[in-house]
């Protein structure tokens, strides 16, 4: 076949691909019902959830939906060639920049002994595999959905996605854990979302080649 | 390729005409010792990324740096499988012994390869289109499909072509 029966055979198909959006939009409320299912039927709710949410506790379901979405927006942009991301890398990069901060800040309240007495608990290893395990839905959601895109960086369009699945999931898991020290969740969440950016990360190559 | 996304064949066509030339030098400035029939490969591999990708092209940027960033993944992507198979040795000698051109210039070799390897009704529709210049309506009436199954027997043929190379390529 040559180029020019190539080119008319393909001036022949007129139906539109699905677009990220729509996958997105398709996929991930499947992943969300999948992750809530989940953890009503494996975690479940705090049980003092209501006075949680009325103090900055809320702050561990804001964050990392706030994470989500603009890890999202990134990962979105860097599924279209030509669409300059600059701006979104910025507004994450800025909070990405604050957590740090406010983390630097706390350990200078509490010092290292603060940190190492506020994370070893129980809770931490809780954490750092409920968060992945909750992610796995979501990543899954937006590397399909990324995949019917042009992604012209795998790995690094992998790890941004896997940023916003970890941001997911996080913000879901906030409702079952009970440590609101912020010297107990800016590390063990940081560390439990940097995990899925990683597998997001190892599996972009493969899923999103075209 | 505004017109093209809307659904202008003919719009659409003559985009991919008007590009396919510049795309072919591209193609060929890169792969220097690549023989022609590869290099037209390439750029059919080249052809059908845009195709199967042009939903990623936003409405309001200009087209240009979508078309190259595309062309330029597709072009590393196929020379990097490409030079690790035995053809590039083969051109060598190809160039001293001036072996005489083919019969078509524009021939890939590939494309037949995998229209071989496509359930043959698919392969009749695309070819239908491409080398006989069907029209839907004619082929729906050759093959006793319903317009509409045709469309959709060649969308998914031309995903599945893509497809396809993809995993030649790996």
């Amino acid at each position: 076949m040559n180029t020019d029966d190539l080119i008319a055979a393909l001036a022949a198909d007129t139906l539109p691909q699905p677009g990220i959006a729509q996958r997105l939009v398709r996929s991930v409320p499947v992943a969300l019902a999948v992750c809530v299912a989940a953890f009503v039927a494996f975690w479940g709710v705090r049980a003092d959830l209501g006075a949680a949410l009325a103090s900055l506790a809320v702050l561990k379901m804001i964050l990392p939906v706030l994470l989500a979405g603009l890890a999202g927006a990134v990962a979105i942009a860097l599924a279209h060639p030509g669409v300059m991301a600059g701006r979104r890398w910025a507004l994450l990069a800025v909070f990405a920049g604050m957590l740090v901060a406010a983390f630097v800040f706390q350990l200078q309240r509490g010092g290292l002994s603060g940190l190492v007495e506020a994370v070893a608990i129980p809770s931490l290893w809780v954490c750092l595999t409920s968060v992945p395990a909750l992610g796995l839905p979501f990543l899954a959601a937006i590397l399909w959905s990324l995949s019917t895109g042009a992604v012209l960086r795998p790995r690094l369009a992998g790890a941004v996605a896997g940023l916003a699945a970890g941001g997911a999931s996080a913000a879901i898991y906030a409702f079952y854990c009970d440590q609101d020290a912020a010297l107990f969740v800016l590390p063990a969440y940081g560390a439990a979302i940097l995990s899925v950016a990683l597998a997001g990360a190892i599996c972009g190559p493969r899923v999103l080649r075209w | 390729m505004r017109a093209a996304n809307g659904g202008d064949t003919a719009a659409y066509r003559q985009l991919l005409q008007a590009i396919t030339p510049v795309l072919r030098r591209v193609v060929q400035a890169r792969g220097g010792g690549l023989g022609q029939d590869s290099c037209e490969d390439v750029l059919q591999d080249v052809l059908l990324a845009i195709h199967t990708k042009r939903h990623t092209w936003r409405q309001d940027a200009p087209l240009r740096p979508w078309l190259y960033a595309i062309a330029r993944h597709k072009v590393v992507d196929a020379f990097r499988a490409r030079g690790r198979r035995v053809e590039l040795a083969i051109d060598d000698f190809a160039d001293a012994l001036a072996a005489p051109q083919g019969p078509d210039p524009l021939a890939g070799r590939d494309m037949e390869k995998l229209l071989g390897a496509l359930d043959p009704r698919a392969a009749d529709i695309v070819r239908g289109f491409g080398l006989r210049g069907e029209t839907t309506a004619e082929t729906a009436a050759r093959l006793g499909m319903t317009e509409g199954a045709v469309r959709v027997a060649l969308h998914r043929a031309l995903q599945t072509l893509a497809r396809l190379r993809e995993r030649m390529i790996e």
